[in-house]
């Protein structure tokens, strides 16, 4: 099958030519402050590379702030050099990699299979990974025409401004990848199955054309991709890999030209310690939710919305940044969901829905990964509740999704006693109760405000035809009869899927669109594979198939330069 | 160096373990570690220019793994031994010394209702 087609001609692809246009690196961003766009605007300006040679750098930090007068880049401190004598122990490897995730993980794997000498440093104490699923395609079980079809799909998910290579290079590599992933994680003594093509139910036909999917799936919850990579961290070790744990990277080591020869990391106890790469150095730091002011100016739009992550700081873009790498333009994807309050076969199905006051809000036909968009402000921050009555199996048979039982429905409230299983408990968020009231109570929402919605809401239904919201009237059932249920849910930031200019070999470009020599970017640190205002969920499990994906391309690569 | 009067302690935290660092325990402070001999030093270096506390440094006296195995009862879980750190969680994300203690995990897991001492 043929790979990856490329753009004809002279020069870097429409992506590329936009995120270097508009896109922020050191050096566009002083070429535009001594335009005198300082402020509002900066960003719709292109720097001419001759006016931005010939600018001095600003003396102070905080030098700009973005459209709505509130973040500086003071999130992005330039490093204090540390001193040769401040370095403890210099340690020579092939390839060093940052941060020991999904993509990281399976890059110092693959880079060691391919005979190269690698380190991670990684700043958590152990590996750490989010999710159950991973996805590639079955090339052997899918038309040429499928997977260019799907390809197409995930360009238009992605409102037509990620980068195509990348998504073909996921989708003509990610069987292979994700196959990988499965076996060598095995090998470490992880619980993983291949789910294949039944896990994907909605795109086995794409425009008419047959598709097959390798679906790893790390799991049942509370069982995660993280005790995945850990176990693949396993079978990394066997292979020569050396870990180092507690240990965040705080430098590259840049040659005289810019190239990046290391990393400086700081360990547990407190000294620094070089990591020469003679190869290249893979960043696979993750995305920047709890860096509060990188997420202000480069996603404004989960300002209030809570996070499901910790430390993911954006360590790795600010190492990129200075040395020389591009951010993706402002308005970054962002990833909200929650599949754990209830069960998540019910989380599109189109019930009655509440905001946290007990107001409806939406033709519930928007699907819960959007819903963030609607509850974005800081009193409902993402929290929203699923209203249905006792008669949900019958009259929601035929709704897309699936049903879960009352009897199963038991494993998601945190009122019946007894312990769950395949939930995380401390998550589980759906009630029962024998009046409306006592609900709204429970779903933390105002009651009187929620008897109101009732009612407006089954006088809607009974005139069959949603004359509020435009619901289909096919999904339009009374809630009349006790025991009324509710699932509270609160969207949270999973990740921050947009990330810093890469090419097809995911080496770091610089603000010329030259690559840095040494510097590369995977994991939701890449730049180009999203673009859209939120993660798409056509394939479930592109987000972590992508990261292994790219991991373990990436690492075959620096092994073989 | 600048004279330190109590309220310009009180003023300015940084001011204050300055004044830790020449062994005087600032009195407007509650310390519980103080409290048992523990002095600012201790934990906050001789250095002219006193840090926070690293987790390395709690160590020196508190073991993880001994702390963890002591709550493992804990309802309804460990906090010293839990799914994002291990038994590796700094210390100072909920312990505090000179400000009210707070719970790290509740703004997700809000029926992790533990009393941060």
């Amino acid at each position: 099958m043929s790979d990856e087609p490329r753009e004809e001609g002279q020069g870097p692809d429409a992506y590329t030519r936009r995120v270097l246009e508009q896109g922020l690196s050191r050096r566009s961003f002083l070429g535009r402050a001594a335009g005198g766009a300082a402020a509002v605007g900066l960003f719709g300006m292109g720097a001419s590379p001759a006016l931005a040679a010939a600018v001095k750098e600003p003396k102070a930090e905080g030098f700009a702030t973005s459209t709505d007068g509130g973040a500086t880049l003071t999130f992005l401190p330039k490093p204090k050099p540390i001193r040769d004598r401040e370095i403890s122990e210099t340690l020579t490897f092939d390839v060093v990699v940052v941060g020991a995730g999904a993509s990281g993980v399976p890059a110092a794997l693959s880079a060691a299979e391919h005979g190269a000498k690698v380190a991670v440093v990684q700043k958590a104490p152990f590996a750490l990974s989010q999710g159950n699923t991973g996805s590639g395609i079955d090339l052997a079980a899918s038309e040429k025409a499928g997977v260019e079809a799907l390809v197409a799909r995930l360009i238009a998910d992605s409102n037509h401004r990620c980068d195509p290579k990348l998504i073909r290079q996921w989708a003509y590599h990610s069987g292979e990848a994700v196959r990988w992933v499965i076996d060598r994680a095995k090998q470490g003594g992880a619980t993983v199955v291949d789910q294949g093509s039944p896990a994907q139910r909605a795109i086995l036909k794409v425009n008419g054309y047959s598709m097959g999917y390798v679906t790893s799936f790390f799991g049942p919850k509370p069982y995660t991709t993280g005790d995945g990579m850990r176990a693949l961290a396993k079978t990394a070790e066997k292979a020569g890999v050396k870990f180092f744990f507690q240990m965040p990277a705080v430098q590259l080591v840049q040659g005289r030209s810019g190239e990046v020869q290391g990393v400086i990391a700081r360990g547990h106890d407190g000294k620094y310690r070089k990591f020469l790469a003679k190869k290249g150095v893979i960043l696979a730091t993750g995305d920047y939710q709890n860096n509060r002011a990188m997420s202000d100016y480069f996603i404004p739009d989960v300002k209030y919305l809570e996070r499901k992550q910790m430390d993911r700081t954006g360590d790795g873009f600010a190492l990129a940044y200075w040395a020389g790498g591009v951010f993706e333009p402002i308005g970054h994807t962002k990833m909200l969901h929650d599949f754990d309050a209830g069960p998540a076969s019910m989380c599109d199905m189109p019930f009655l829905a509440v905001d946290r006051k007990g107001r409806r809000f939406v033709n519930e036909t928007v699907e819960m990964s959007l819903l963030n968009n609607y509850l974005k402000d800081a009193e409902n921050a993402g929290h929203y509740s699923q209203v249905f009555d006792a008669d949900y199996m019958t009259q929601a048979a035929t709704w897309p999704g699936k049903l879960v039982p009352p009897e199963g429905l038991k494993n998601y409230m945190p009122d019946e006693p007894g312990p769950k299983k395949g939930v995380f408990e401390s998550q589980v968020n759906t009630h029962k109760a024998g009046t409306l009231e006592e609900l709204a109570r429970k779903l933390e929402v105002d009651p009187a405000t929620l008897v109101a919605t009732v009612r407006r809401y089954n006088e809607v239904v009974a005139s069959g035809k949603d004359s509020d919201f435009g619901k289909p009237a096919s999904f339009l059932a009374p809630i009349l009869k006790a025991p009324f249920y509710g699932i509270h849910r609160r969207v949270r930031v999973s990740a921050i899927c947009s990330g810093m200019l890469v090419d097809e070999h995911h080496q770091a470009l610089n603000a010329d669109g030259k690559p840095i020599k040494g510097l590369f970017l995977v994991g939701n640190l890449g730049g180009g594979f999203y673009g859209g205002v939120d993660y798409p969920l056509t394939v479930f499990g592109l987000s972590l198939g992508r990261c292994y994906t790219f991991g373990y391309l990436t690492g075959r690569h620096v092994a073989r330069l | 160096m600048t004279i330190l009067t109590p309220s310009r302690i009180l003023g300015f935290g940084l001011a204050g373990l300055l004044a830790a660092s020449l062994g005087a325990a600032p009195a407007a402070w509650t310390s519980k570690h103080a409290a048992r001999g523990v002095t600012c030093v201790q934990c906050h270096g001789k250095s002219g220019k006193p840090t926070a506390v690293p987790f390395r440094q709690c160590q020196g006296c508190h073991d993880p793994a001994d702390l963890a195995a002591r709550t493992a009862q804990a309802k309804p879980t460990n906090p010293h031994l839990n799914r994002h750190y291990g038994t590796q969680t700094d210390c100072t994300r909920c312990h505090h010394e000179h400000k009210a203690s707070e719970n790290l995990c509740l703004p997700c897991h809000t029926r992790f209702t533990f009393k941060v001492p």
